[in-house]
Order: structure tokens, then sequence, then C-alpha cells
């Protein structure tokens, strides 16, 4: 049904834009002088009829779930869903949509397979509807484009009028992410937070968010105290810095002062590979090869090294921090201007020191902006520490031990099936909003301070 | 002009010679220390792709056995073909080839284990294709279950203590028997590629996750690039510099510093929490790639149309074009190539992400490919992470060679940018 | 023609400074310079001039090797400096530049204090012992650019926070605190307004007591108040060299002639 609305639209569309071209070639052709081109008749016809009737399905087809659901639910028989949990609920639901899709599995009750049947004449009354809407809404703008074409008519302003609002409106998708982002996390955040006490979250020392699932299962009480996830983050993250800080920045000042042109051709597409190496790929690479690596390099020393330790996950998201921080480097040495290079090589430095104590001072603010960002990246990063890094949360800075971040619990909270009112999972949305807010101040923090330093040397 | 400098310094004092030598030597320092970041860089890059070689390349080939299957009209039903007793035909296929082996059921389990646990189900499938067969002798090779396929490998050592060895004495004895017999081979193995996801590690493959994949990318492309052009014409072209666009700049420029895993976080709240959209469908993976994705292609849009001079725009406009059939007359054509280097890049970040897509359920256990954007799916990058955590050793090297497969669609799709932007680079 | 002060000319022939034997200079392919040859008083002031392109800045970056910067640039013949041959594989660039200071078209000071760009120089030769003998050369140098009393009560401030004449002036300190023998100047004057320039073109006919000066002007009126010798490049060429007077009003080449008067550039 969804297809066959989208064909309506499409044959709509181009019937708009032959009829109004034709339309306007007639009248071009009986003499009278047009103000607008004739395409642009034809396009006005073809927008308007696209914009409001597109935006019409994907409402439909946005909203169509939500609000079948309410109706089945309303129409379910009185008293079947009291006192049951949220969960309980999306379970039944679950099943009367599996029962639809024709996967029975036992003996379901009769109202259940009643619901069901509903649901498939809802479903099909809403198909149906889409289409009679679609076609009816396409006609009545396809009719009144056709009765604009006339010689005086501004068809190009209109046109390109609503071109600029399209565009308009892709600018603005840019926000309404942002606005998404902000919301969902808040959202499920308050409600994390009308279970959980704020305090108790900010300033917990102890993270153990396996809570009973069922009365009657054995668990620890739940506890949700972010601070030793966010440590374990902060260790992981200046592991990775550790290594990726002095690597990146000295293979950028060689790059930028004393690698010759074809040196730098070779070099900066390497390093390129090794930006552009899925995360998921590093985080293999560490479980198979950095891992074992320090584990046996550890117990040759004689120190015990826990199986999940923040030094293999961190060191490897180092690695993937090298280019990162050096394509930064580079670029920030190479916006200081040649002329201070010139400058401080014409009073006998060498190269060693005209990079050290002219263009290195000169670029720091390229260069800390620069390394702010790959800190954001590396508090960030996801799948490098869900498959190195370990899963219990330690009050802990020894990069030896095993932690766990920030990022990992929120994979682990929410994989598998999740229900949106147990605090489990809402709590991976608080640790997310805890990411959103401290990648943020990091980012805008940086990029002021690399947009501030372009504008001096531009 | 002062006295001062009378007395003039003496470049060649001993003094003056030491000092320089000692800056050079400095200045060595600085160099050597610079080769030896870059030279740990390429030896990590190294490293990777070694590791992922040397284990990978194992799982490219597959150890086959051929068999002579006597399909026994008394364990299969001609009117039903598809209940067979498939297993028992097989282990009586295995008993005829070990005469000597006792009758006893633990005996026979350990001859039947050395077939993959698919081979009944391929020659189920053989039957039900052609019911003709039943009754006759077929010759058919099918694969070996993976401690047979690792031992054919050479992954197993004989010489390890029994106890620490996945196959003892007697089954190793028993494989040697029929590689002396010549039924062994060790043939490409086709079905990493042909092959959807299976909880055993010999049969399987990544069609499912190439296909869920290759979903969520068009998804990702058809809303993500209009979107992201429109964006970026508006921006660069008609948006007046003030508050609102300075603000919508400083968003785009944040967005594509937000973690993945936060884009994750969104899709499951947004798409599946309030639109009610199904989990693990490549549709919904393709949306949240496309919003992380946008950003990107915006800065890329940008920068491409940034680069047309403004002479174009002031010949046209002095010829009495409006300002759009200028942008998009003259100027969006001159930027494309950019604008499709731009977007390729963007896409093949999108095809490594992993963090959002197991948020929204990608990572899913589905043993069929998908054959609409709307079916459960997992992608290549989740099935990456998948195989990674499965305990059977036979999974190690198939995640290596998934991960090559990965890296040559990657590879691939960064030189078809590359040659864009050689192809029609524009010097103005 | 031109409304200018003649220049009062050192009549005694200074010795030679700087001497150019068949200098080719090439960037990659293209050949910027052929064959030049000319011999540099010391303690004069020698002005290059020429039509833009014309290689004179080139052959001037030639006499400290600032070339040797550029990748693709190559340099061919010799040219020595008190008879040494600065492209002779002893010879330290860096110790070359020492002693063969630059000031270039753009005032360039380092983004540091007014102080440390004039020690920057003495600071890495390591040419004083303590403090006080560095505040001692930090001040002989901004004196001699002529800068000191406007400066002596802000050295802390930044170099860049200095109007242009004044920067360019700091940059002329910066080049003289390593008591250079020779000072190479890169059209200093083209970034600047009438006074600036005049305030500078006072300092180079000050500076020329202590050092040879070669300087590179695009402006004909310049080069006849400063300096005592002048040559002129044409497409690569030395075409003429010799006191300033004389190519002034009497060239003997046909190419300087239309030059100076006008004609082409």
């Amino acid at each position: 049904m969804t297809l066959i609305a989208f064909l309506i639209l499409f044959v709509a569309v181009v019937i708009g834009y032959v009829l109004n071209l034709r339309a306007a070639r007639t009248l071009r052709a009986g003499g009278t002088a047009m103000h607008s081109l004739d395409g642009f008749h034809g396009g006005y016809a073809a927008l308007s009829v696209l914009i409001p009737t597109f935006f019409l399905i994907v409402l439909w087809l946005l909203f169509q779930g939500t609000v079948i659901e309410m109706l089945l639910k309303g129409g379910l028989p009185s008293g079947q869903l009291d006192g049951l949990g949220t969960g309980e609920i999306q379970l039944i639901m679950a099943e009367i949509r599996s029962i639809a899709g024709g996967r029975i599995f036992g003996e379901p009750e009769q109202w259940k397979l009643d619901a069901a049947e509903r649901l498939v004449s809802l479903r099909a009354t809403s198909g149906m509807l889409l289409v009679a809407v679609t076609a009816a809404l396409a006609a009545l703008l396809l009719y009144r484009a056709r009765r604009r074409v006339s010689a005086g008519f501004r068809a190009r302003q209109g046109t390109e009028g609503m071109v600029h609002g399209l565009m308009v409106a892709c600018a603005t998708v840019a926000i309404f992410v942002t606005i998404g982002i902000v919301a969902s996390l808040l959202f499920e955040t308050i409600r994390f937070f009308n279970m959980v006490p704020f305090w108790d979250f900010v300033l917990g020392t102890s993270w153990e968010p396996q809570i009973p699932l069922r009365e009657d299962q054995i668990a620890a009480e739940g506890a949700f105290g972010m601070l030793p996830v966010f440590l374990g983050t902060l260790v992981i993250a200046t592991v990775a810095m550790v290594v990726a800080t002095p690597i990146g920045l000295l293979s950028a000042i060689y790059l930028h002062e004393f690698a010759s042109h074809r040196v730098r051709s070779v070099v900066k597409p390497v390093l390129e590979i090794l930006a552009g190496v899925p995360t998921v790929v590093y985080g293999f690479f560490a479980i198979l090869v950095i891992a074992p690596a320090i584990r046996s390099f550890g117990s040759d020393l004689g120190l015990p090294i826990a199986p999940n330790t923040a030094l293999a996950a961190g060191s490897v998201m180092g690695i993937m921090l090298i280019p990162f921080i050096s394509s930064f480097a580079d670029d920030a040495l190479g916006a200081v201007p040649r002329s201070l290079r010139d400058g401080s090589l014409a009073v006998g430095a060498t190269s060693a020191e005209t990079v050290l104590k002219v263009l290195f001072p000169a670029a720091i603010p390229g260069i800390v902006g620069g390394i702010l960002l790959a800190v954001s990246r590396a508090i960030g990063e996801t799948m490098i520490v869900v498959m190195a890094a370990g899963l219990i949360a330690k009050m802990t800075i020894n990069p030896l031990d095993s932690v766990t971040t920030v990022t990992v619990q929120i994979v682990t909270l929410l994989i598998g099936d999740t229900a949106f009112d147990s605090p489990k999972t809402l709590a991976a949305f608080a640790l997310g909003m805890v990411l959103f807010l401290m990648t943020l101040v990091i980012n805008v923090a940086a990029l002021r301070i690399v947009r501030k330093y372009r504008e001096i040397y531009d | 002009m002062t006295d001062a400098t009378t007395d003039k310094f003496d470049w060649t004092a001993p003094a003056f010679q030491a000092g320089l030598r000692k800056r050079k030597r400095s200045e060595l320092w600085l160099k050597s220390l610079g080769l030896g970041a870059i030279s740990i860089a390429f030896a990590m890059l190294l490293l990777l792709i070694g590791s992922l070689i040397s284990t990978g390349y194992h799982a490219f080939t597959q150890t086959h056995l051929k068999i002579e299957v006597e399909l026994d009209p008394d364990l299969i039903r001609a009117d039903a073909p598809e209940r067979g007793n498939y297993r028992q035909i097989l282990t009586n296929t295995m008993q005829s080839l070990f005469p000597d082996v006792p009758d006893d059921r633990a005996e026979l389990r350990k001859l039947t284990s050395i077939l993959s646990n698919g081979a009944q189900f391929m020659i189920r499938d053989m039957v039900v294709a052609d019911p003709g067969l039943i009754g006759e002798t077929v010759s058919v090779t099918v694969p070996l279950s993976d401690p047979y396929d690792q031992l054919n490998k050479g992954l197993i050592d004989p010489d390890t203590p029994e106890e620490n060895r996945r196959l003892k004495d007697d089954e190793i004895a028993n494989f040697n028997r029929l590689a002396e017999a010549e039924v062994v081979s060790e043939p490409l193995n086709w079905g990493l590629i042909t092959n959807a996801d299976s909880r055993f590690p010999e049969l399987a493959g990544l069609k499912g996750a190439i296909i869920g994949s290759a979903y969520a990318l068009l998804v990702c492309f058809l809303l993500a690039f209009p979107v992201g052009i429109g964006a970026a014409i508006y921006l660069e072209e008609f948006a007046p510099k003030n508050r609102v666009s300075d603000l919508i700049e400083i968003n785009i420029n944040n967005l594509a510093a937000v973690p993945s895993v936060v884009f994750g976080l969104l899709g499951l709240a947004v798409f599946i929490g309030w639109f009610g959209m199904p989990r693990s469908v490549p549709f919904v993976g393709g949306l949240t790639l496309a919003l992380m994705t946008l950003p990107t292609i915006i800065i890329a849009t940008r920068a491409a149309l940034k680069a047309v001079p403004p002479s174009i725009r002031e010949a046209a406009l002095g010829v009495g074009a409006s300002k759009q059939q200028v942008v998009f007359g003259h100027v969006l054509p001159l930027a494309m190539p950019g604008i499709l280097t731009g977007t390729i890049i963007g896409l093949a970040q999108a095809l490594g992400e992993t963090a959002p897509l197991l948020l929204i359920g990608m990572n899913a256990f589905i043993t069929s490919a998908p054959s609409t954007p709307f079916d459960s799916a997992t992608a290549l990058p989740t099935q990456i992470f998948i195989w990674a955590d499965s305990p059977e050793r036979g999974f190690v090297s198939r995640t290596s060679a998934a991960i090559l497969v990965l890296l040559t669609f990657l590879i691939t799709m960064n030189a078809i940018a590359i040659f864009l932007r050689h192809k029609f680079e524009r010097k103005w | 023609m031109y409304d200018v002060t003649k220049p009062e000319h050192d009549v005694d022939q200074a010795e030679t400074k700087i001497s150019a034997r068949d200098v080719q200079v090439y960037y990659g392919d293209t050949h910027a310079i052929k064959d030049v040859n000319v011999d540099i008083a010391d303690k004069t002031v020698t002005s290059f001039i020429g039509p833009s392109g014309c290689g004179k800045s080139t052959f001037l970056r030639c006499i400290n090797r600032m070339n040797d910067t550029i990748d693709i640039c190559r340099v061919e013949g010799e040219i020595r400096i008190d008879g040494q041959d600065i492209y002779a594989p002893s010879v330290d660039p860096v110790q070359l530049r020492a002693k063969v200071g630059m000031v270039f078209q753009k005032p360039n000071p380092f983004p540091k204090s007014i102080y440390d760009n004039v020690a920057y120089g003495p600071k890495i030769h390591g040419m004083t012992r303590n403090k006080a003998e560095l505040d001692e050369v930090v001040e002989t140098a901004l004196r001699g650019a002529g800068l000191w009393d406007e400066v002596k009560d802000r050295l802390d401030t930044p170099g860049t926070g200095l109007s242009g004449g004044q920067q360019q002036r700091l940059c002329i300190a910066r080049a003289v605190a390593t008591q250079p023998e020779v000072l190479l100047m890169d059209e200093p004057c083209s970034a600047l307004d009438p006074i600036a320039t005049a305030l500078i073109e006072d300092l180079i006919d000050g500076l020329k007591k202590q050092f040879s000066v070669v300087i590179v002007t695009h402006s004909m009126q310049q080069a006849a108040r400063i300096s005592q010798k002048t040559a002129f490049f044409h497409l690569g060429n030395l075409v003429e060299y010799g006191d300033t007077d004389m190519i002034f009003t009497n060239p003997q080449d046909e190419r300087t002639e239309n030059y100076i008067t006008g004609r082409t550039g």
C-alpha cells in the first residue's frame, strides 16, 4: 500500500509537470508574453504537488504504528491488561503482532486471535486510507497548480520560493537532530531520576546495574553510582592520549619539517588508512593481538594483570587516534605563515629550533584544539572498549586493572531486548546524557579554539 | 648607531663550534624521534593487517569430504521428502567408510560429527529438489565440521597433550584414514559470501550481513545525500550571515563530533521507542546512519561549493540568471566531484560504524538474508562483532576474514573517491 | 625626473665582500637565474632592481642559502663571501645565515614579546653568557634599528602588536642582533607607508657603516636614494651592474634604459 501511495505521488508529480508545461507552451504559442519560462510552470506544479503529499505520506507512516496500537489496545476486552507492567503488555502486543503475521506458537487465547484479526483489518484500512488520502490531496494540488498557469503568473518566483523553503528545511534537519538527541536523552534521563535519586547517580561510588528482573530472583540490589564508570572512562582515555599525543605530534613535526615531498606523499595516505579502519576492527585487534601480548609480557615480569586491562583497550585506542592528532597538528603547523619560518631560518636557527621555538608555539591553539577533539573521541569511542575493556566497574586508576567505561555500560545495558521502564535500561540513557554533555563541552571548546586560531592567520 | 659592536662575536670560537654541534645533534634527535613515531604507526598498521591476514586466510578455504550417500527409501518418504531421517543416512554413509568401527552409538556419533551439521540439510535440499534420487547412491561433497577443518588446516597440533586438544587421538586417526583415502579436499570457501549466519563456523557466511549493510547504506544515502546537499547549498549560497545561520553552523560542526553511540541512543529512543519501528532492521539502521553521515556530507559539500570561484557566479549573475539558476546550473555541477568524493567517504565511515547498529538491535542472530530493508538483519560490522564474541575456535579466522571483506569494501569505496578527486580535480 | 636628493657617495671603493660566479638557479624545470656574475662591496648599499619575476629576490635568497628550504630549488655556480664558497659542503647554512642576516618583504615578527624576538638569534647561537649580556645585545640591536626609544618600556609586549613600520624595524633589529656581516633586504618597505619607509631608508644609510647591505627594491627612486651600487636584473639575467649614478643617468644597456625610463616594467 505504501508503495502504491508513493507511485501515485510520482505519477502526480510527472502529470503536474507535463500539464503545466504544455499549458504554458500553448499560451506562449498563442502569442502571449509569459512572465516565466515554461519549465518553471512545470516545476511549480511538480513541486507544489510533491512537497505536501510527500510529507503527508511520511507523517502517516511515522504515526500509523502508534495510532493502530492505541486503537488495538483500546479495543481489547476490558480487564485483560489490568495490573500488568509495560513489559508484559509489550509481550502481549508482540504476540498479537506475530499472530497477525501468521506465526502462531502454541494455543493462544481467543481474545488474542480476535485482536490479531482486528490488527490485520486495521492495517488494511490504514493502507487503504493512505492511498485514498494521497490520491485526493495530489488531485487537489494538481488542479490548483493547473489553474494558476497564466501570462502574469510568477512561476519562477513560486518555484524558487519552494526550492528555497526545501533547502531551509534541509538546513534545519541538523538542528532537529540535535534537538532529537537532547530530547530523547533528557526524557529518558528524567524518567531514570524518578526511580534513582539524582545524587546517588552523580556521586555514587558503586555501579551494579544487575537488578532482579523477577521478584523471586536472587540478585544484588541495583546500584547506580556513575563515578567508577566515569573514572574507568578517564583511565582508558588517558592511556589512549598518552600513546597518541607524543606519537601523533612527533609524526606531524617530522612530516612538516623534515620529510621530503615524496616521503610525505607516502606517509600521509598510510596514516589515513589507519584513520579509516573501523573501530570494530581495532577492537578485534585488541583482543587478538595486543591484550595477549600485554598479558604475556606482564606475566614474564611477574605483574598481576587483569584479563581485560585498561592498558590494552587504551593503547589500541591510542593507535586509532595517532592519525587524528598528527593530521590536526600537521594542518596547524601548516597554517603558520611561511614568513615566520623564513624569519627564524634567516637568523640561523636549525629546522628543529624553528619548529620547536617558533612554529610550534604559534600553532599551539590549533594543536590543542585537535588534542581536545581527540580526547572527546577517546571518551566517546565505543567498540574498542566494548570488545577489549571489562564490564565490572571498579574505583581504580590502575591501568593494569580491568575497568569499564560509560560507552561499554550503555551498550551492555541496551543489547538484547529492552523495555523502556526498568532503571537498567534508563540508566543507559542517563549515561548517554553524561557522555553527550561531556563531549559537547569539549567539542565546543575545541572548535572555538580552532576557529579563533584560523582567524588569526587567515 | 652605538659603538657597542666593537667587540665582534667570534664565529670560529671553539665554544660556538661546540654549541653548534650540540644543536645539530638535538636536531638529529628530533628527526629520529619523528621517524620513530612514524615507524610505530607503520608497524602497528602492518601488525594489524598482518595478524588479520595470518588468521583470516584459513577461512577462505573450507575442508570438504567426498562421500557416497545411499538415499535409502526406507528412511525417506517419497511423498514427503523433506521429512526424511537424513541424519541416519549420513550415519550409515560414515559407517560404510569405517566398516571396522564397532556398532556403538557413541562411536557412530563421533564418526558423524566429522561432517558439518549442515550436511544433512544439504542432502535434504538435494532430495527435495529432485525426489527421483530416492533409492539412488549419489556422490556429494560436504563441508567438514569445524574441529576437523581446523585439524586439516594444521591448526590443531597432534603433539599437544591429548587432554588439551579438542580432538582425541582416535578422532585424529579417523581423519587421517579419510585423508589417506584421498576423499578430503580444501576448495575455496564461497560459503563465506553465499551463506547467511550460522551457529556452526563451517557454515557461517556473510550474505545476510552484506545485504543488510547494503540496504542500510542505501537508505542512508537516499536520505543524507539530498538533505545534506540542500542544507549545504542553503548555508553556503543563500543563508544570510546572522545569528541563526551561525547557530546552524556551530550545530553541524558539533554534530560531526558527537560520539556515534549517542546516535544509537537517539535511534533507539526515537525511531524504535516513539515511532514504534521494528528492531534489527536495516531501514532503521540506515536512518540512524543517515543522521550521523549528514554533517560529514554537509561539511564536504560546503567545501566543494566554496572551491568554485566567485567569478563563475558573477559571470552567470551578470547575464541575468537568478541566484538559484546560477547555483543549480553552474556552481553545483562544478562542485559535484567534490561533493561525491565527500559523500563516498561519509558512506565508507557509515559502513564501518558499529555502535549505533548494536543499539538498534542489528546484532541479532539471523540465519537468512533479508529480502527487504524491513526484514531483520545484521550488518558487516555487527556481524564481525558477533563472531568476535563467539567462543568457537573456527570463528576467530571467520572474524578476520569478515574484517578483510569489510576492509576490501572500504578500500574500494575510498579508491573510487580518490579516483573521482584526481579525475575531476580542477585548478582555478 | 626624480625629485630625490642624490645619495652622498663613498668615493673610496671598499673591498669585495660577496662575489658570485656563473650562478644558475633552477626551480624544477624553470631556469630562474642565468649566469650571474657580480662582486658586491663591503660597507656599501647595493640594490637589485628589475621588473617583477626577473629573479632579483631569488638571487638574493641564494646569498644566505634560503633557497635550500625549497625542495625543488637547485643552485649551481659559486658564491663566495670573504673568499669562502658558501655552497661548499663544509659550510653549514645555519652558521652562514647567522652571518648573513635577512629582512623580508612583509614584517614577520614571531608571536613572542619584543624582547624575545630580538633575543631569539643570540639565544639559539649561545652568543651571550648571561642575562645582562643578552639585555645589552637586545638594547644594542634595538638602538641599531632605531626602535629602542619607542619600545624600551614595553619590551615584554607582543611584537605583533606594533605598527607595520615598527614591526619591520623590529625584524631589522632581530637580524642585526646576531651581528651579521651582510644584511639582505627583500623589498623591506613594500608593505609600509611613506613615513615608515623614510625611517627605514634613514636606518639603512646608517647600517652600511657596519654591514654590506644588499636590498631588493621595486622602486627605482628608492634604489637611487639609498644605494651606491645598483644591479639591474631582467628575465633571470644580470643585465647591468655599476655605480647607481651611472645606471640611472647613463645606462649602457638598452633594456636598462627602457626599464628606468618607464617603457617596460
